[in-house]
């Protein structure tokens, strides 16, 4: 067996254990230099992800291909935007800042882990270890209350969503006798043939993982946890919650769905698609009606993941290259947002969209970037998230689902209208007590990257298209 | 430099931009020279345009096409024929003008002011210059944010509702095309098995007669929003009324143009059967534009939304001119929209000179002002007769033109459209009357400054423009002419074709819904 | 005879009681004991699985493993937030806890 290809994890893993470790000898004013080692380790596993070569390993149960190498970028990438991000928020952790990235990382290696998962088992185990350290990342902010019940809430509703799913699992164990998802494939296609149409246990166990997955990807009607979550989160978690956690469950589904579930006839379409509409229906509707920008981001992000889902309803080759691209253009968009909101945050520990006023008089180039980054998240153009947008409606159009991308491009418009809301604060109304927004280095580093990425993407998207559409071919649809 | 000559004109503006960034911004003097200097510097570069023009070729000309985003069949594709060659040269002249108007107007945020409007003009021009529906819809999106900014930052009270609604009005149009776009691009695949955004390639397709419906009403709303055609007019008088002058006139000179542009360019040649499906209504609606735009301008007490509704009668006209679907029609269309540009935009600059210095556009707060500002009321004078379309003015010649196509076409049109016409006399002598002529009323207004050197140097190229035009319009039509021939000889082909062929047509649309299914599977 | 169908309705209920727990409870740790239900369901339905469907393989009874472990580790951190929760509020009950609307 070739272990070479389990390196990017395996290393990332030590490295987070090395964290760990030394966070008890590192003297509470150089906890910061802790942040910079993490951020050294996830660089290395970036270069190894992409020296080491793909292949399957523990038979078939771990498989390091194209899409899972797409997505172990997307996260790296996450996670090394938010403890860059966090080095400089950690000022308001009181203890334990060390493990505050340590947790992260471990956190990371499920989210890589679970990419490559091809077994149910396998990828049960990684999800939770995608969110433990998550709930506990969540509860962070020790004397905020406000972060204690978002840690509460997310535990609870983390915890169910574990059990629905894993219930689905054991479901779909029983019917076919393997957790194998290749090989679930098989039973499925054979159930199908002998049998014919679905039955009781089968549809309860789709029924199971949709809603399992539901949860975890904050899909309207199971999205009621993810705005508490968010705003009482520390922002930094925030912005990986929205992104890395998020993708995390993405790909998991995407394994599940198109790896095995998707030979039994059923009609995924229909659900899918409601689901997409209903979240970018009612995450933009309520989105209009927060004044908290974290809470905003939140039910924004609800209604990103009910566009991703357009491309995935499309069920083709273009529709899932058109999913992880537009994963890859909204981590950068919606990171970059939210680093803007901790860096105001840490200035004027406020997170009201209404204290952002005469923000581009103080400070013209964050006000720029936040622009930038909500243009993006609305899919203005030439920005990145526009590009995204288009070729996953381009892949629902070519499957004739007008409806649906007519639903998207209108609640885009309503989307449009609380995103400016935030850039009309910030240029259009005065302020003359407005302070100049401080931006500490690790600050400025993710916030370059992430503009870069935005404009990059937006303007030359060749390279990532052809990542994505190798991502893409993972699949046989 | 035939080939690169468009991308630079679309560029410079935005090196522009980015130099300005580099800049102080405490140094307005510096921003303003050197915004000024990049928008001149197209400007000239873009008579490149027009005296290197090939009036006898009706194609494109300037072309480059080059691959952009090769997975989804996106290319670069620029060039221009004789219906944009003058809307490009209209948008570099007004974009340099409108900076010039804006040297004293703006005091605060100089920089980032310039930077929105280098911004704007390079997706002014992009939008013109467009020949990929990929690229087009780029820039035809991406210039909201310039506009936004520039009446959200720099505009009047109402500011912050003004622009939402241009925003959300422009923005509901224009989604729609978008899958329009989306949905040519995969007939274009299932007929030719190419993918391709190109508009050349995309305008061979023979669309069936039920899709082009649909397809023509997803890009005439955006393009009817944008014109504005009544009843989509409602954000325009708002937009104008609050925006900086430079911004009105880039709203009322270019970005109206658009629309007008968009059906000429992509509704007819594209969905040519739906066009003239369409022709009784959208020329109904025109008429009701030119007719309602005249009345209520009749009653705006404020000079700014006078002239602001005017334009959506003026525009009117264009749609007129265009739906006669005749070379006259055609071609008084476009002369009308270079027209429209030059005279509203000078219209909306002396308002903005005179808001300038009185602080206030209501009508009832002039009066008698001739006595006191020669100059600017000889200024003022000709451009609201040009407005109005008096012989040896440039309106004159685009309005007879679409006078004459509509009576080509359908007399009725022609009738109603010539009420239009006196109305619009009746509200701009009127309010010339107000302004200029009667008797002082307001003590203030006996201290007011006539016109500066900047402001008679801004306004000079426009009334010589205006009398050119009036006079000898022939290069203008000349250059026009074989691309309007050309486009009506082909529209008329291609709709006969599918019309004759509307069982094949079928055919294909059925083969392609069947290899879809197949696909499916 | 006990067969498959006897253990899969003694789990469903017990998914169901843990369901309705997880609903109506109003204390944290009550909703927690709830969720161990919903786990504990799950593992019934592994090993009685792999007992009929698949007797030579031991995959249930492997992911039941998994699950307990999981789940134990799951418990100990919702724990040590419940603790934190009962410091802030002197409570455990959820009501207490909501700061922010749902």
């Amino acid at each position: 067996m070739n272990f070479s290809i389990i390196l990017p994890e395996t290393f990332l893993f030590l490295w987070a254990i090395l964290i760990f470790v030394s966070d008890f000898f590192t003297k509470e004013e150089k906890k910061a230099n802790l942040g910079y080692l993490s951020l050294l380790g996830i660089l290395v596993s970036i270069f190894l992800l992409f020296s080491t070569g793909q292949g399957e390993l523990f038979g078939k149960v771990y498989s390091s291909d194209a899409l899972s190498q797409f997505f172990k970028m997307v996260f790296l990438l996450s996670s090394f935007l938010t403890i860059s991000v966090s080095i400089d928020f950690s000022s308001k952790i009181q203890r334990h800042k060390g493990e505050f990235f340590a947790l992260i990382l471990v956190s990371t290696v499920g989210m890589m882990l679970l990419s490559s998962a091809r077994e149910l088992i396998f990828l049960y185990v990684s999800l939770e270890l995608v969110t433990i350290p998550l709930y506990v990342l969540a509860a962070y902010l020790k004397p905020d209350p406000k972060s204690a019940e978002a840690g509460l809430k997310y535990m609870l509703l983390g915890a169910i969503s574990s059990a629905i799913l894993l219930y689905g699992i054991s479901l779909i164990y029983g019917i076919t006798g393997t957790t194998f998802l290749n090989e679930i494939k098989t039973r499925l296609i054979v159930d199908y043939l002998q049998i014919g149409p679905i039955g009781s246990g089968l549809f309860l166990s789709f029924i199971f993982f949709i809603a399992g997955f539901g949860f975890k990807l904050a899909l309207v009607p199971f999205h009621m946890w993810a705005p508490d979550v968010y705003e009482g989160a520390p922002t930094p978690v925030t912005a990986f919650l929205s992104v890395g956690s998020k993708a995390a469950g993405l790909v998991a589904f995407l394994r599940v769905f198109f790896d095995s579930f998707l030979v039994y006839n059923f009609d995924w379409v229909t659900i899918m698609a409601t689901l997409a509409a209903l979240s970018m229906i009612i995450g933009n509707i309520v989105a209009l009606l927060q004044t908290n920008i974290k809470r905003m981001l939140a039910y924004s992000s609800i209604a990103q993941v009910g566009y991703i889902l357009v491309g995935m309803v499309a069920i083709s080759e273009r529709g899932v290259s058109s999913v992880a691209f537009y994963t890859l253009a909204y981590l950068f968009a919606n990171i970059g947002a939210f680093v803007v909101a901790i860096a105001f945050e840490l200035q004027t520990g406020s997170s009201e969209i209404k204290d952002y006023s005469g923000l581009s008089r103080t400070s013209p180039i964050l006000s720029l970037m936040m622009m930038i980054f909500l243009l993006s998240l609305v899919g203005i153009p030439p920005l990145a998230g526009f590009v995204g947008k288009y070729f996953l409606f381009a892949a629902a159009v070519e499957k004739n689902l007008i409806w649906l991308v007519v639903i998207a491009v209108l609640t885009s418009v309503i989307s449009l209208s609380y995103y400016v809301g935030v850039l009309k604060e910030m240029y259009f109304r005065k302020n003359e007590e407005q302070v100049k927004i401080r931006i500490p280095l690790g600050i400025r580093i993710a916030l370059l990257i992430c503009i870069i990425g935005v404009i990059l993407i937006g303007l030359f998207p060749n390279p990532f298209l052809d990542f994505a559409s190798q991502a893409a071919l993972v699949f046989k649809y | 430099m035939s080939e690169y000559i468009l991308t630079l004109l679309v560029f410079i503006p935005v090196a522009g931009a980015l130099l300005l960034l580099l800049v102080n911004g405490s140094n307005a003097g510096l921003l303003k020279s050197l915004a000024f200097m990049v928008s001149l510097l197209n400007f000239i570069l873009s008579l490149y345009l027009y005296f290197n023009f090939d009036s006898l070729n009706p194609g494109f000309q300037f072309e480059i096409n080059r691959v952009w985003i090769q997975n989804f069949g996106i290319s670069y594709h620029l060039g221009v024929d004789g219906i944009s060659l003058f809307l490009v040269l209209l948008t570099t002249l007004l974009s340099a003008i409108a900076i010039l108007s804006s040297w004293s107007a703006i005091k605060e945020k100089v920089k980032e002011y310039m930077v929105t409007m280098l911004l704007l003009e390079a997706g002014m021009i992009g939008v013109f210059v467009s020949l990929d529906l990929f690229l087009f819809y780029v820039f035809w999106e991406g210039m909201l944010i310039p506009m936004y900014f520039l009446i959200g930052i720099w505009g009047g009270p109402r500011k912050v509702y003004a622009t939402i609604k241009f925003v959300l009005f422009t923005m509901l149009g224009s989604i729609f095309m978008l899958v329009a776009i989306l949905v040519l691009y995969f007939m274009n695949y299932n007929y030719t098995g190419q993918y391709s955004f190109n508009f050349t390639e995309i305008l061979q397709l023979p669309i069936p007669l039920n899709a082009q419906v649909w397809l023509f009403f997803a890009f005439a709303l955006a393009f009817a929003i944008k014109v504005p055609m009544f009843p989509f007019h409602t954000w325009l008088p708002d937009a104008h009324v609050e925006a900086p002058t430079a911004g009105s006139v880039l709203l009322a000179g270019v970005l109206l143009k658009m629309g007008t542009y968009g059906f000429l360019r992509f509704c007819l040649p594209l969905f040519p059967n739906a066009f003239m499906d369409m022709i009784p209504l959208f020329s109904i609606l025109a008429v009701i534009g030119i007719i309602y735009g005249a009345l209520v301008s009749t009653m705006q007490k404020d000079i700014k939304s006078l002239v602001a509704f005017s334009s959506v009668s003026h525009l009117g006209f264009v749609m007129l001119g265009l739906f006669a679907l005749n070379m006259q029609g055609i071609q008084g269309g476009v002369l009308q929209m270079i027209n429209h540009g030059i005279s509203t935009g000078a219209l909306f600059l002396i308002v903005g000179m005179i808001y300038e210095r009185r602080h206030t556009r209501m009508i009832e707060d002039y009066g008698g002002i001739a006595r006191v500002v020669p100059i600017f009321s000889i200024f003022f004078m000709i451009v609201a007769l040009s407005s109005i379309g008096l012989p040896g003015t440039n309106g004159f010649v685009g309005e007879f033109l679409i006078l004459l196509g509509a009576f080509n076409s359908r007399i009725i049109y022609a009738v109603l459209g010539a009420i239009g016409i006196i109305l619009a006399a009746v509200y701009m002598l009127w309010m010339l009357q107000r302004v200029l002529f009667q008797t002082i009323k307001n003590e203030e207004n006996k201290k007011l400054l006539d016109l500066n050197l900047r402001e008679i140097i801004i306004l000079i190229p426009i009334i010589l423009l205006i009398f050119w035009i009036g006079f000898y319009p022939q290069p203008l039509l000349s250059k026009m002419e074989p691309a309007v021939k050309n486009l009506l000889e082909y529209v008329e082909q291609k709709s006969d074709s599918i019309t004759s062929s509307s069982g094949e047509c079928d055919k294909i649309c059925e083969k392609a819904e069947e290899s879809s299914i197949t696909k499916e599977k | 005879m006990i067969g498959l169908n006897h253990y899969l309705a003694l789990s469903a209920l017990l998914f169901c009681i843990g369901i309705f727990g997880v609903l109506t409870r109003r204390n944290a740790i009550g909703i927690l004991m709830s969720i161990e239900l919903l786990f504990n369901a799950v593992n019934i339905n592994f090993v009685a699985f792999a007992r009929f469907i698949n007797p030579q393989e031991i995959t249930g009874q492997i992911f039941t493993i998994f699950v307990i472990t999981v789940a134990a580790a799951e418990a100990a951190v919702g724990l040590a937030i419940i603790i934190l929760i009962y410091r802030q509020h002197k409570g455990v009950e959820v009501d207490r806890v909501n700061i922010m609307k749902w």
